[in-house]
């Protein structure tokens, strides 16, 4: 009987390596793993680099991408996970450089108004349409919780993160290889799937110039802004993972509580 | 006055005078504190309580999410997502939602193996475990309508796919599958009335609930021995043996709960659905949540399309059919040596049919599908009569306090002890 | 099958066994028994804060600015804020003088502002920064209607000096919002924190530099 289960087993757990492995088609390779400052269990969001993020998210992809579910008030202290390090005024101003669309007026007219800390961000296009006509019939997606929607999420146990995926789609422009075409209107990237994306190398060296003076190479400008946008899609990480540590705690020393009880009760039994 | 006189144990007028109009304290007292439990029942039994907080922690949650979700097309995505950041503990409070409907699962799943195992669906127990399986339906309804709540791309494509099984059936399909969508393709409708089945569903399982622990009460828990309590001895009561060892359990659970939620509450998840749904593209992998992979997989295996979703439906029904499946005399797995690791093929079927449902069926997993099918059934419906008859049980023990002593050198010297009968 | 025998074992027996036993017993039972009690307050309170105003709302209850110049003289405007109508009237001098009359006064509840309804900077007989703008939360404290704005003489009732009319249940105030005796309201109408950013704009939500911390939560009754 042992016999029947052991060949059982072996084969059941043959064809369950074989399965995972082999029989993938031909799929892009996995970015590779970053060092994330906000990764693991004690992981924080580094301001300097969300505040550097911001700043190429505002002067570069907000050409083309919406952030809809963020809005302005979120990066001051008012914000969630206390925003990423601006001031009350800071955020005014940042919110002010913006246009956006009110109304109706007494008249019954729309107007355009500078932004306010309450706004949403302002999005490049008024709608879908209008962003597939200006890019080739391609919309720019909503950039709000990317990282979460990429990859293999946000969380990253085994494999590529929504963050590596971002960094490497930045990171990833390349000449194509010999004998590969590619289409016109699109641009080969290595880590896209089927490799041929329709969105220009948005960054290069010195795209931006960091008001902190950091130098602002291909791999530090991606590198903020994916870290500012992990932040706009779970900007309450930090105080998720400390609210953790505390309650595993908490929990561990209850639980042990209670094993102390359990054991005392039951001694009398046997 | 008539009726029979309170018989709670305390000091209080007040709980007197209430016991005496509406028997809520004595209720208690009999059925947890005084309830005599098999003294034997191991670990696996805790998933039985464990079950029931988990099912109050999804209510909980459920009714404060209800308060800030908006069950429109164009708005739930973002109301979703403002949860997520601007009301206070929304982030905590969605995240517990969807990594308890998979500890749910697990529980649940844990509890019925631990059910098979132990042969706790053997006379006279049949209804108990018929009712669960009506639970596990309602559970596995009310995750499904759940899961498309978010209106992300896997809730529409999801939905989509599971719905469209409708049309399957003959004649009448398509007419109910209109009904059901209130539409022509997922739409307002169809999401309005998901949120409304999914707010009601919770509350009728509580009622089998109440339904299962009725008639749990009629005969008591089986036991990992499979012998009925001949006596006293055998028993202890709930309190304060199974209250403190169900508690520690739960602070075990809860550990791996918190884990998951606070360290990675998304690796349940697929990713896909932080995109907002778009009914003009089909994402490249259209996958339920986990908990339904292996059914997802039966339902593929099967070229036909009713055949299909009859065999995903067996696959259920055919858990209703185990007492009478199942032709041993002897409960427990203990005693049953060739039993014994024939379930262990089962739960290794199962895992397999989890991993075929999550990938696309091309390839091998094809093939491991239609054999995992095709055993799955055969367990069932050829193995388990066969194995029940021709197998040779071990002996029971005489009863379970002889069982447990023997184990145990130290007698306990307030507990009283008869002959077995 | 053997029903269960009912000679059952009393709960809690098992947890008396002497007296050392007992005392530690007690003291795992009350120290399951306060951690249980600090888990749960722990995810209550998480649960109860959720329903409290989200981030959202409280910013959408931000400062509003108005424009005065679009107030004619002797006209009212009424704007929202947080929600709740903002009344703003350009008084006319002669309209003033009537707030100072001694026979008005006297039929006033509460002539002169003690009740805490308006910051300290209101707190005079114009119940305004300016005498000439009038800035009022629009909210009638009987039930919470929305008071009418008679400002003509005689339009109420003969000897009427000019005011509102709740039309709910009768309730009265003068151009100042104070609230007659003898009607079901009990308080003047609130004033909601304001300041004048400019000659001619004032700011509904933020009291002036020296102006203190007023808010809304303040007063006794909205």
């Amino acid at each position: 009987m042992k016999r029947l289960v052991t060949i059982a087993a072996v084969s059941g757990a043959v064809l369950m390596a074989a399965a995972s492995g082999a029989w993938a088609q031909e799929e892009p390779p996995d970015a590779p793993h970053q060092n994330w400052s906000f990764a693991g269990v004690f992981g924080t969001f580094d301001r300097g680099a969300l505040q550097r993020g911001f700043q190429v998210y505002n002067e570069v992809c907000s050409n083309c991408h919406s952030m809809k579910l963020l809005h302005y008030r979120d990066l001051g202290p008012d914000g969630p996970g206390g925003g990423i390090g601006f001031s009350v005024a800071e955020v005014a101003a940042i919110a002010a450089q913006k246009q956006v669309e009110d109304g109706p007026n007494d008249q019954g007219e729309m107007f355009r108004r500078p932004g306010k800390a309450q706004d949403a961000f302002v999005s490049p296009f008024p709608n879908e349409q209008a962003a597939r006509a200006a890019n080739g019939g391609a919309a720019p997606p909503d950039l709000s919780v990317m990282v979460k929607s990429r990859g293999k999420g946000l969380e990253y146990l085994w494999g590529e993160g929504g963050p590596d995926y971002v960094f490497g789609i930045l990171n990833g422009f390349e000449n194509p290889p010999a004998g590969v075409k590619v289409t016109e209107g699109k641009y080969y990237n290595t880590y896209f799937a089927g490799h041929q994306i329709s969105m220009p190398p948005p960054l290069a060296d010195n795209t931006v110039k960091f008001q902190d003076n950091t130098k602002a190479a291909l791999p530090q400008e991606a590198h903020d802004v994916v870290t500012f946008l992990t932040w706009a899609a779970e900007p309450y990480m930090e105080e998720r993972k400390e609210t953790g540590a505390k309650t595993i705690l908490f929990l561990l020393a209850m639980t042990g509580v209670l094993y102390g009880a359990k054991r005392k009760v039951w001694k009398n039994l046997h | 006055m008539s009726g029979t006189p309170s018989t709670v144990r305390t000091n209080s007028r007040l709980i007197r005078w209430i016991d005496t109009r509406l028997p809520l304290f004595s209720f208690a007292q009999d059925s947890v504190l005084d309830y005599p439990e098999p003294r034997n029942l191991s670990y696996w039994w805790n998933f039985g309580s464990l079950a029931g907080i988990m099912l109050l922690i999804m209510i909980g949650t459920g009714v404060f999410l209800a308060m800030q979700y908006t069950p429109n097309t164009d708005l739930a995505f973002d109301s979703v997502e403002r949860l997520m950041r601007d009301v206070n503990y929304g982030w905590l409070l969605r995240y517990i939602h969807m990594n308890g409907a998979s500890f749910f699962f697990i529980i649940v799943y844990i509890h019925i193996f631990r059910g098979v195992y132990f042969g706790s669906y053997k006379e006279p127990r049949e209804l108990l475990w018929m009712l669960g399986v009506v639970i596990l339906l309602l559970m596995m309804a009310t995750a499904f309508f759940g899961y498309v709540l978010p209106w992300g791309q896997m809730s529409y494509w999801g939905a989509t796919v599971i719905t469209n099984l409708f049309t399957a059936i003959p004649v009448v399909g398509n007419p109910i599958h209109t009904w059901l969508l209130g539409g022509f393709s997922l739409g307002n409708p169809t999401l309005n009335r998901f949120f409304s089945l999914h707010y009601l569903l919770p509350f009728i399982i509580v009622g089998v609930v109440g339904l299962h622990l009725i008639a749990l009460r009629q005969h008591g828990s089986n036991n990992p021995l499979g012998i009925a309590v001949k006596g006293p001895q055998d028993e202890i009561p709930f309190h304060p043996y199974y209250t403190l060892k169900d508690m520690f359990g739960l602070g075990v659970f809860l550990i791996i709960f918190a884990i998951f939620i606070f360290e990675m509450p998304n690796v349940l998840g697929d990713p896909a659905n932080y995109i907002q749904a778009n009914p003009l593209q089909t994402p490249s992998e259209i996958v339920p949540e986990w908990y339904l992979l292996p059914f997802y997989a039966i339902l593929r295996s099967i070229p036909d399309k009713l055949i299909g979703v009859l065999a995903m439906f067996g696959a259920i029904f055919v858990l209703f059919l185990l007492p009478w499946l199942d032709t041993s005399r002897v409960r427990s797995s203990y005693f049953r040596p060739i039993y014994k690791w024939v379930f262990w093929l089962l739960v290794i079927d199962v895992f397999a049919l989890g991993t075929v449902g999550a990938h696309r069926p091309e390839g091998a997993y094809i093939v491991i599908g239609r054999i995992a099918t095709f055993y799955y059934f055969f367990h069932f419906i050829i193995l388990l009569p066969l194995i029940g008859w021709f197998e040779r049980p071990l002996p029971l023990p005489e009863s379970i306090s002889a069982a447990v002593t023997k184990k145990s050198v130290a007698v306990p010297a307030a507990t009283e002890r008869r002959a077995v009968s | 099958m053997t029903e269960l025998a009912h000679g059952k074992p009393v709960a809690g027996a098992a947890l008396s066994n002497g007296h050392g036993e007992a005392s530690r017993r007690d003291f795992l039972t009350v120290a399951s028994g306060a951690i249980a009690a600090i888990g749960v307050a722990c995810v209550a309170w998480p649960l109860i804060d959720s329903m409290n105003p989200s981030a959202d709302v409280l910013a959408a209850g931000a400062p509003v600015d108005i424009d005065l110049t679009h107030v004619q003289p002797g006209q009212q405007i009424v704007v929202l804020w947080r929600s709740s109508p903002i009344f703003i009237v350009n008084r006319t001098p002669d309209l003033l003088k009537t707030l100072q009359d001694p026979k008005d006064l006297a039929l006033l509840s509460d002539p002169d502002s003690s009740v805490m309804q308006q910051p300290a900077y209101a707190q005079n007989w114009h119940r305004s920064i300016q005498p000439q703008f009038l800035v009022l939360v629009g909210i009638c404290t009987h039930l919470g209607c929305i008071p009418g704005f008679m400002p003509q003489a005689n339009s109420v009732a003969p000897g009427w000096l000019g005011g509102y009319f709740c039309p709910c249940h009768g309730s009265r105030y003068d151009l100042a919002g104070r609230v007659y005796s003898g009607v079901p309201a009990p308080y003047n109408l609130p004033v909601p924190p304001y300041r004048f950013t400019t000659k001619t704009m004032i700011r509904i939500g933020e009291n002036p530099p020296d102006g203190g911390d007023f808010g809304l939560d303040s007063i006794v009754q909205i």
